[in-house]
């Protein structure tokens, strides 16, 4: 892989804001996760870590899969489960250009190509096995116990294929970037795969999450390793393996163009300690302020459109009989992208669904209207996050802008999936390799509401799991902060054990009660996040510093590793 | 000394998570053993428990077992009051599968406590660690992972109540020691193959004086009226009312076969792989094959085995290799005395009739594996002699829990417990004082380097390549690499028990 040149040219940031190590103060009182990770600081112990961690990671991602996965036994549709084994079906045994077109009422595909590929590959192997899994029509709807066994393998091999190795390589840069001790680089680590959202819905539920989010992962680290071309191949590849990964793109756009583009001397310049990539190459000039790195701007682009076209390639050369190959564009890009639904499907815990508990959106404007006002205020969300990493593209900036751009989809923008609430979360989590505090665990910890039907063993236990291995009942310092966490957990609490006892009465009269609670509770506390990402970004960015100056800062150091010990 | 990370409770609380993840895994037919004798216990009255045979699986453990299922069915009811009726063969409503795996998990910290105190008693800050450590490999030991959680027994707090009596031996506290061992024989009579080292150590510590010939006769009538009256407790009903030959009838059921219908890995499995060996060598060398014993090791249930080409093996044979080797680590400890001693002869006890024994099942390997655990860390060659057995012991036990869905979890949970206990048994583990007995750490490097592919074989590659036939081939291959490992290491640590 990348040599560590950058490494070494990188010089560590001279002011720290927050406490960010872990390693110098054990045996004090860390949360439970670092203890675990605590008898591998030793010279003997410590080349089992990485072992350790990845195989503990496996056995209880694998021990979720004992639970029921979407649709389990539940004609006559089933679920999520067999709409992932239905393409396997239809991609090994039809043409590729029938493969958008073929009975789209029973799970027709509607994920990019490169989930359609790995369905083949996933249904070849799995053919090899029994054919009978992926029969053509005759399998729809097929349940048995070594299918089952052979489907949540292709998710654990998926997984440790690629996202797995993804957040190893992606710490590891950003550890580096922000100097982050090797230690807490593990302890991050071991809080990335400890966390239980994606576990609960790939493992349990049962979806490919994790391929789209490592190839977005790899892409962020190669961005940290200054591999920009790769970095933007990857993410491509995240792109079309599902629509959802357009979330964290404007973010990656912003940073690429921002890289790309330098004013002449305010702001940032080339000289910049974190950029390693203005290696010379053709450079436009304009006016002496603006200066256009136009070389790498085409290689990006050349890369992001040939990748793509290479992806789509093989639906237009193998178009078929019936259709065109610009039909067969057409139709991909149509299943893809529905526009034509509403603007929400379910509810889910963002802007359009909270508050049209007030105000009946659907009632009083046009879908298109509606379609508008949701541009416009996504638009508004990402914008700050996007500026920030177009003026300053500094490596350290990367997952917090990433993170902030997707709540800012997340929130506003239109049909929107509940489970997209991951895109989010995992961004925002990756953060943790840049150093932990109480602040950050805390925020990171917040747990969304993700319980699935039938997976409520799995998701109390690990959601619990979670909270204790990070001390989330340790609050962040500040006063609001304080109260935010409590109220939320309260909240969250308080919903489940009255759903679960509650009955009658006023549940009667309002069915949907403990769903528009859910929904009002975790809008509340992801737009608290959302504000979150936004200070804590604006604050690594330094654009804080001159509200603070007053404050010394080796003082407040000194006095957070008191209050930390 | 509090700043051993992780601590113990939070392995714990690590540990539980998972196990409670696990509740909706495969479980055997011991879980309907156990539903049944729930079922039996509640719904009828003590006089009827022996003879009740409704299910095949009738209740085949020592009275103590049998009230403590009756109080777990005193919350049984509160779950599901299906699982109570005698009549529901196979009931397993997610209620009754919660309400036992959950008895599973709680009954464990009788375990728990055990270990701790096995923790607590320890004198200097050293000891302490070693002890920490061994408590940590016991506590998440794939064993009772295996056992207990997935295939569903309750070894857990049995170990825990044997632990508990070890430690008091360790402590000195021999009356006490005694009592809780003769409490457990009245929950399992498995533990009957180590009873002869307790009778031994109790005997010459408790009831002799220093001299031989100085009987302490105050101890020994309150260690006669302690387990007499423990035993009168537990047997003095069935007594009363004429049921004990119907009970000891249940408890002890002589009309199997030498082997079990997978191997347990020991002597006799060795013996019988090298039959099958021997049948394919036998024209050669003009050898007689039995033929009607052709198919009886590897199809027969729990029927007779019959060899082919070696001597069949009469029981009176394999009660007669286990007495010699239990007699001659009992003549030792008589000898000398001493509480590590007499941890080293239990084990022996568990090492012998696993090895020797008439109709051994693999789960009976925790009774060597246990107190082994205990000694293991006292020096490199005691470690030598363990790795080897903990390997084995955990790869034997893989066969329980045969089907797909549990390989993964299985095979990646002993391979981290491997790794990272071994790794740390390394850092700790005092220098020998005297040099190896032999080349035993080569035969462990090759041994260990042999088990990879083994599994991988038996678990996956057989099955790619032969489909359902030659079922018989992965299991007759595990078992005898098993055993072999098993042998290796009581022959090690019998060694180093004589000559230290």
């Amino acid at each position: 892989m990348a040599p560590p040149s950058s490494a070494t040219a990188h010089k560590p940031r001279k002011r720290k804001r927050h406490v960010r190590s872990y390693s110098m103060q054990l045996p004090s009182k860390p949360f439970p996760l670092a203890s675990f990770l605590h008898p591998f600081r030793t010279s003997s112990m410590k080349r089992l870590v990485l072992p350790t961690v990845l195989i503990s990671a496996f056995i209880f991602r694998w021990a979720v899969t004992y639970g029921p996965y979407s649709g389990e036994h539940a004609p006559p549709m089933f679920g999520d489960f067999e709409a992932q084994r239905h393409w396997m079906e239809i991609t090994i045994h039809l043409p590729i250009s029938k493969w958008y077109w073929y009975d789209l009422q029973w799970w027709g595909l509607d994920y990019p190509p490169l989930t359609a590929y790995h369905s083949w590959l996933c249904g070849k192997i799995g053919s090899i096995v029994d054919k009978s899994w992926f029969a053509l029509d005759a399998s729809r709807g097929y349940e048995s116990y070594n299918q089952r066994v052979f489907m949540r393998a292709t998710v654990a091999v998926s997984d440790y294929l690629i996202y797995i190795p993804s957040i190893v390589i992606f710490t590891k840069w950003y550890s580096r970037t922000t100097g982050t001790d090797k230690y807490d680089r593990y302890i991050a680590l071991a809080t990335l795969l400890a966390s239980p959202g994606l576990i609960i819905i790939d493992y349990g539920h049962f979806q490919y999450n994790s391929v789209m989010l490592g190839f977005a992962i790899l892409a962020f680290a190669s961005f940290l390793a200054d591999r920009l071309l790769w970095g933007s191949l990857l993410f491509v590849m995240a792109l079309s393996f599902k629509q959802m990964g357009l979330y964290y793109a404007p973010a990656v756009f912003a940073y690429l163009l921002g890289l790309c583009v330098s004013f002449g001397n305010g702001g940032r310049g080339a000289g910049d300690d974190e950029e390693g990539s203005s290696n010379g190459g053709i450079k436009i000039n304009i006016g002496g302020l603006l200066k256009v790195d136009v070389q790498t701007l085409a290689l990006l682009g050349i890369t992001v459109v040939s990748t793509f076209g290479i992806m789509v390639a093989p639906f237009a050369v193998f178009h078929g009989e019936e259709h065109s190959a610009v039909e067969q564009l057409g139709q991909m890009v149509h299943r893809v992208f529905p526009f034509a639904r509403g603007l929400w499907e379910d509810k889910v815990a963002n802007f359009w669904c909270a508050t049209n508990i007030v105000f009946k959106y659907r009632e009083k404007l046009s879908t298109a209207a509606l379609q508008k006002i949701s541009l416009g205020l996504t638009v508004l969300a990402i914008l700050p996050f996007c500026l920030l990493l177009f003026l300053r593209p500094k490596k350290r900036l990367l997952p917090w802008g990433v993170a902030g751009c997707a709540w800012g989809f997340f929130l506003f923008s239109f049909q929107v999936h509940e489970k997209s609430v991951l895109l989010p979360m995992v961004a925002m989590t990756l953060v943790v390799a840049g150093g932990l505090d109480r602040d950050l665990l805390s925020w990171i910890g917040m747990w969304p509401l993700l319980r699935r039907e039938g997976l409520g063993l799995q998701y109390t236990v690990l959601t619990a799991l979670w909270s204790w291995l990070l001390s989330l009942h340790e609050l962040p310092a500040s006063i609001f902060a304080k109260a935010l966490h409590l109220g939320v957990y309260a909240g969250a609490i308080t919903l489940h054990i009255a759903e679960l006892t509650v009955k009658g009465g006023v549940v009667e009269r309002f069915p949907d009660i403990w769903v528009v609670g859910n929904v009002i509770l975790c809008f509340g506390a992801f737009s608290c996040m959302y504000l979150w990402v936004l200070y804590r970004m604006a604050e690594e960015a330094g654009l804080l510093d001159d509200f603070v100056i007053q404050q010394p800062s080796e003082e407040g150091e000194k006095q957070r590793l008191k209050k930390v010990e | 000394m509090d700043s051993e990370h992780p601590t113990f409770n939070q392995c714990l609380v690590l540990a539980t998570a998972l196990k409670l993840l696990l509740i909706p895994a495969y479980r055997s037919t011991d879980f309907e053993v156990h539903r049944n004798w729930l079922a039996i216990t509640h719904s009828l009255h003590p006089s009827k428990w022996y003879l009740e045979d409704t299910s095949e699986w009738t209740l085949d453990y020592p009275p103590f077992f049998a009230v403590f299922e009756w109080v777990l069915s005193q919350f049984a009811q509160f779950f599901d009051t299906g699982m109570l009726e005698v009549k529901n063969l196979n009931y397993g409503s997610v209620e009754t599968v919660y309400f036992q795996r959950l008895s599973v998990i709680v009954s464990e910290l009788v375990l728990v406590l055990s270990l701790r105190r096995f923790i607590n008693i320890q004198s200097t800050p050293q000891a302490k660690k070693v002890a920490n450590i061994i408590s940590l490999s016991l506590l998440l030991s794939p064993a009772f992972l295996i056992i207990d959680h997935i295939h569903f027994q309750y070894n857990g707090m049995m170990f825990g109540i044997l632990i508990f009596s070890l430690t008091d031996a360790l402590n000195d506290n021999l009356l006490r020691s005694g009592i809780l061992f003769a409490i457990l024989l009245c929950f399992k009579h498995i533990y009957l193959y180590i009873a002869p080292a307790y009778f031994a150590y109790l005997l010459r510590r408790y009831c002799l004086g220093e001299n031989i010939w100085d009987i302490q006769f105050a101890n020994c009538i309150k260690l006669g009226v302690s387990i007499v009256s423990i035993f009168g407790v537990a047997f003095g009903y069935f007594a009363a009312i004429g049921q004990i030959p119907q009970l000891l009838s249940r408890l002890f059921p002589f009309s199997r076969g030498l082997c079990h219908a997978y191997w347990a890995p020991n002597a006799w499995a060795l013996y019988a792989f090298m039959d099958r060996v021997l049948i394919h060598a036998a024209p050669r060398l003009n050898l007689n094959i039995d033929t009607a014993s052709l198919g009886s090791a590897t199809r027969g249930l729990v029927g007779d085995t019959s060899f082919a080409v070696l001597p069949n093996i009469p029981p009176r044979v394999t009660f007669l290799l286990t007495l010699v080797v239990q007699l001659v680590c009992l003549v030792k400890l008589f000898l000398q005395p001493s509480p590590m001693r007499f941890i080293g002869a239990v084990t022996l006890c568990g090492f012998a009739s696993f090895m020797f024994g008439w109709h051994v099942h693999e789960k009976a390997i925790l009774l060597p594996l246990v107190p082994f655990s205990l000694l293991a860390l006292q020096d490199r060659r005691y470690l030598g002699a363990f790795r080897p057995l903990a390997v084995a012991g955990h790869i034997s036990l893989f066969p329980l829990v045969f089907k797909a869905a549990e390989f993964p979890i299985k095979s990646a949970y002993t391979i981290l417990w491997i790794m990272v206990f071994f790794m740390s048994f390394d850092t700790v583990v005092p220098v020998a004082k005297s040099q190896r007995v032999f080349l035993f750490d080569r035969f462990e490097i090759v041994y260990m380097t042999v088990g990879v592919p083994l599994i991988l074989y038996t678990e996956l590659f057989h099955y790619a390549i032969f489909g359902s036939r030659l079922e018989f081939l992965p299991l007759m291959f595990t078992s005898a690499y098993c055993a072999l490992g098993i042998l290796g290491s009581f022959l090690g640590f019998f060694t180093l028990y004589l000559t230290s």
